[in-house]
């Protein structure tokens, strides 16, 4: 459809293009044009999106570190034919890291999802005060996830107020114990990120037609009825790109755990993105950093895939 | 089925008021139109049927029986949108299917209900399509008969017809006449096109800015309507509103238009006036079939002089649009001889010109002739 219409407009302008002149001659040299306007922008992606990926590609094949005092551009004179990779399928650190990633995403993500979801609800109809609590729900979104990790090491101390108000001992810790650790984390993420889930789900509850809803009502569907049959199935595509923003961004989540924990106690509390920090960091595996990197983002480009890949089937 | 009683109903958003002191008794069966203007309140006083909206004053009953604190779930009335309100993500099936669906109908009454839906209303074909595909006119017989499958006590239509085209706009309209028969229902439908309310109401309740105007039938409503806005609404070609001051005391009265032109009345219309008490003036209406021409038919017909501006074709007739210093007044040629520019004589028919007050629009009428 579209593409007959673009043909049928660029035979059209073309028709033109022969009897009139300048600005017929730039629709018709439009796409010729339009590659060098849009040049610069493919450049710098190049250097900044595909040069990076290719260098670690090719590192991730070496055992090159930059200690070994070799450029990196002659890391191939430590060429391992992959066994970065290896290693990686048989790094218990790795996967216990992978594991405790998803853990975060299998349970923060529900959790803000449900949450965001209900207190859309609540905001469809208006009631007095809406624009301040909307306002309110919304902050923890815009506090720096540095300063969000910082609030939740305070408040989880064990003399801390969590624990005041709960009537628990200062001996009964949070982030000091390894079970308990990941739970405050995804806490403190649920708090930060839940606004968001809010956000994105309210905007399109609000794209529901109010008329549609209205219509279920003199039907005689009950509230949770109309919710489920004509609410919820007019919002698939956006719960699709809410859930999978959210499931990227905890896999990437860091700046939060590296300021109340450090991925500890131990390593209790070591996602992906803090596993790669120490081996970058502390390790200097640059080589192998590569390879896990490479790994993650497959992970990552499966998940964001499976979830839009049902964006564009709503769609149609 | 149920019959309505509007008892004195207000409704006021802030210090707008919508609808004011509204009264309006609708038998069980009736098929009632509200009319109006954009902006009226008619719509406003068909949420407040359907329970969309709360009175801020009076009343309304079904059969006698207050539901204003009803949940709209139970009250069971089918509503028509006038977008209809479609669910589009749902199959044609699943749209006639929701109100019984959500009531806890068992699924094999389900199936036949919809099944004899859908064959009533031609979408047998498209069961099972998106309603997202469907055109226009298969989406507003789908919005019926989704109102219609569960068998409400009243039905309400927003302006149903106003999106679709000509052609399809007559065929439904005799369409909803056959299937109101079919239902029996009590129907209420909401329109400014005074056409459809004229074709297919058995009531018609005349709505400006809030107030009923005038409660009767389509023939008492086009006959005798009790002000000049009603007249003025009511009736296609429109009817001819003659402004003037009205002059002279009983038998020699005359009414002096705004161009000079001066009108001899007589007899009844002329003792109509008689009642007017306003400074502003008055006014007299007559509808264009009213006026004809060559020989006066009788001693009380008004006669006028002017000059063909116009000619317009309406089917098998044709209108003229007459000049009388600066007035302009349509008539029905029967004759079909007159060209643009004549000069002619007609006449207005005395018995059907109506008099009403220029300043507060009342119909005025003089008793005894």
């Amino acid at each position: 459809m579209t593409e007959l219409s673009s043909n049928t407009s660029a035979s059209l302008a073309s028709n033109v293009g022969e009897k009139r002149g300048y600005w017929s001659r730039v629709g018709r040299d439009g796409r010729k044009l339009g590659k060098w306007f849009v040049a610069p922008t493919v450049a710098l992606l190049i250097f900044i999106v595909i040069f990076p990926l290719l260098m670690q590609l090719y590192l991730s094949f070496t055992w090159w570190t930059p200690l070994d005092g070799v450029p990196w551009y002659q890391a191939y004179e430590s060429f391992n034919w992959g066994e970065n990779y290896l290693i990686l399928a048989y790094d218990p650190a790795f996967w216990a890291a992978l594991w405790r990633t998803a853990m975060i995403m299998l349970v923060a993500v529900p959790a803000q999802f449900f949450l965001g979801l209900g207190l859309a609800y609540l905001f469809i109809d208006k009631f007095p005060g809406r624009k301040v609590f909307y306002s309110i729900v919304l902050t923890p979104m815009m506090v720096v996830p540095a300063v969000v990790g910082l609030m939740f090491f305070l408040l989880f101390q064990g003399t801390g107020p969590v624990n005041d108000s709960l009537g628990l001992p200062a001996s009964f810790s949070w982030l000091t114990d390894p079970n308990r650790a990941l739970i405050s984390v995804i806490i403190a993420d649920t708090w930060q990120w839940t606004p968001l889930m809010f956000l994105i789900l309210l905007a399109g509850m609000l794209g529901v037609p109010s008329d549609q809803l209205l219509a279920a009502r003199l039907l005689g569907g009950s509230n949770w009825q109309n919710f489920y049959k004509i609410i919820l199935p007019r919002m698939k595509s956006v719960i699709a790109i809410a859930i999978v923003l959210r499931l990227v961004e905890c896999f990437k989540i860091f700046d939060l755990i590296f300021i109340m924990t450090s991925g500890g106690p131990g390593v209790a509390t070591e996602t992906i993105s803090l596993f790669l920090y120490k081996k970058t960091f502390a390790d200097l595996d640059w080589a192998y950093v590569g390879a896990v990197g490479l790994a993650v983002l497959i992970v990552l480009s499966l998940i964001a895939a499976f979830g839009l890949s049902r964006v564009a089937k709503n769609k149609g | 089925m149920s019959s309505i009683q509007i008892n004195n109903v207000t409704k006021r958003f802030g210090e707008f008021t919508a609808v004011s002191d509204l009264s309006i008794d609708i038998e069980d069966g009736e098929f009632v139109a509200l009319l109006g203007p954009s902006g009226c309140g008619k719509t406003t006083t068909m949420n407040m049927i359907a329970g969309l909206e709360e009175a801020t004053e009076g009343e309304i009953l079904f059969n006698g029986q207050d539901l204003s604190h009803t949940p709209i779930q139970q009250r069971n009335i089918g509503f028509v949108f006038q977008n209809y309100a479609i669910f589009t993500h749902m199959t044609v099936y699943k749209n006639l299917s929701y109100g019984l669906e959500v009531n806890n109908v068992p699924k094999d009454q389900i199936t036949s209900r919809v099944a004899a839906m859908a064959k009533r209303m031609n979408l047998t074909h498209c069961l099972d399509a998106p309603a997202a595909s469907l055109s226009v006119n298969e989406m507003q017989k789908l919005a019926i008969g989704r109102s219609a499958i569960a068998e409400p006590r009243i039905f309400l239509l927003d302006e149903p017809l106003s999106n679709l085209d000509a052609g399809f706009r007559a065929y439904m309209r005799s369409e909803l006449k056959v299937l109101q028969r079919e239902f029996g229902q009590t129907m209420i439908y909401v329109t400014h096109d005074q056409i459809e309310a004229m074709s297919l109401a058995d009531k018609i309740a005349i709505i400006d800015q809030g107030k009923l105007m005038q409660y009767g039938s389509p023939l008492e409503v086009y006959n005798n309507p009790c002000n000049r806005f009603v007249a003025n609404f009511v009736g296609s070609p429109k009817i001819n509103l003659l402004d003037g001051q009205i002059k002279g005391a009983n038998g020699s009265t005359k009414l002096i238009t705004q161009g000079g032109a001066e009108v001899a009345l007589q007899g009844k219309i002329s003792s109509d006036f008689a009642k007017l008490k306003s400074s502003k003036g008055g006014s007299i209406g007559i509808r264009p079939q009213d006026i004809y021409f060559g020989e006066k038919r009788a001693s009380d017909d008004i006669q006028l002089h002017g000059y063909v501006e116009e000619l317009e074709r309406v089917g098998p007739k044709r209108l003229v649009h007459l000049q009388v210093h600066r007035t302009q007044i349509v008539a029905e040629d029967e004759r079909d001889a007159l060209s643009i520019g004549d000069e002619v004589e007609f006449f207005l028919t005395a018995d059907k010109c109506m008099a009403f007050d220029l300043d507060s629009g009342d119909r005025l009428t003089g008793g005894a002739a």
